[in-house]
């Protein structure tokens, strides 16, 4: 048994549908566990995700911070090194798919020596009338950087235990190759 | 001389936020490389190491896997508590093989050690042993 822990950074443009995403679990208490803060601009959600077919799980501590140009500097200091990127866009905003590299690029900011793997979630998946985003042009993108790509709808609660269940794998994942790497290694 | 590992002299793990049952602490401590103790993900990471008794260390030998940053702080004190900072150092990064790094300690007197793993070259590092050279007596 293993219990992994991940720093998540919930980020993208204001309004997407963040807060939204991060609360879906309120109510649910296999996924949520405890809101432990609300700072300037920034909440902190413990989320213990269990990884399928093992006995093996993963808190993940996804810290929300606010779009608003304004309070994004003090958020900034709350990020400390993030393992995750959980990156949310409005499927019908173009403008806040286009700021995703900019987060992106943000975060990478203070990543150090580490890589970032993560999830680009395209949120308001129930407003399709109005859906300004192809699925295959997110996609796409999310691809070349290295991330998962999921549609979501906060509102209908479609889909919405995918990105999370799909950061805690990848975490996961992760852990498991540097197990197999560290057992493998000469002396120094 | 005999180099016996620090858990048959009576040392300890008193301290470590490890979270996978297969590589428990005590693999620090057991004097063998090949088994280990590995972080399950965010930094800082931290352990202790509590001597059968005071214990003068000229040196501490620390074998581990992706460690960045640490710092090593100690007390005299029967508790582990009221530490005093030694050193900080930044370690080489390695691949393929262990990192194996010799810090000397002056001859230092201390019943406990604390080892902060402030960052890391992944998200996860690991430590394979911890060894003391004492000063003879
Ligand atoms: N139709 C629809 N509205 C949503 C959805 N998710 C969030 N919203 C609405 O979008 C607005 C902004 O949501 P919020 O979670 O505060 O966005 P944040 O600023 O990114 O945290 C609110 O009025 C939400 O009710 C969704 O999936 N569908
Ligand atoms: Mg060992």
């Amino acid at each position: 048994m293993v219990k992994l822990r991940a720093r998540c950074l919930l980020v993208g443009d204001a309004a997407v549908g963040k807060s939204a995403l991060s609360h879906m679990f309120h109510s649910d208490g296999t996924l949520f566990q405890k809101n432990y803060s609300m700072t300037a601009g920034v909440e902190l959600l413990m989320k213990c995700v269990q990884i399928p077919e093992t006995s093996d799980s993963v808190e993940l501590y996804i810290i929300d911070s606010a779009g608003k140009q304004t309070l994004v500097d003090a958020c900034e200091k709350m990020w400390g090194e993030p393992s995750l990127l959980f990156l949310v866009f409005d499927l019908t905003s173009e403008p806040s798919f286009a700021s995703c590299s900019h987060w992106m690029e943000r975060v990478r900011a203070h990543c150090g020596d580490l890589q970032l793997p993560g999830v680009l979630v395209g949120n308001k998946s129930d407003l399709s009338a109005r859906r300004e985003v192809e699925a295959s042009v997110a996609q796409h993108w999310a691809q070349s950087r290295g991330l998962d790509y999921h549609e979501t709808s906060a509102k209908e609660m479609e889909n919405c235990e995918a990105p999370l269940l799909g950061l805690a794998r990848t975490f996961h994942a992760l852990y498991q190759d540097h197990r197999d790497t560290i057992q493998n290694l000469g002396p120094g | 001389m005999i180099d016996s590992s620090l858990s048959s002299l009576g040392a300890k793990v008193v301290v470590a936020a490890s979270s996978d049952e297969n590589h428990p602490p005590e693999n620090i401590i057991d004097g063998n490389t090949s088994t280990f103790w590995t972080s399950t993900g965010m930094f800082p990471q931290e352990f202790i190491i509590r001597f059968a008794e005071s214990t003068q260390i000229s040196a501490v030998t620390v074998d581990s896997y992706n460690v960045k940053q640490l710092k090593i702080e100690k007390n005299t004190s029967p508790n582990a508590s009221q530490f005093e900072s030694v050193t900080e150092q930044e370690l080489k990064r390695t691949e393929g093989h262990l990192q194996s790094n010799t810090i000397l300690l002056n001859g230092s007197n201390a019943t406990h050690l604390r080892f902060i793993i402030t960052s890391g070259y992944d998200h996860f590092v690991s430590v394979h042993r911890v060894s003391v050279q004492n000063v003879q007596t």
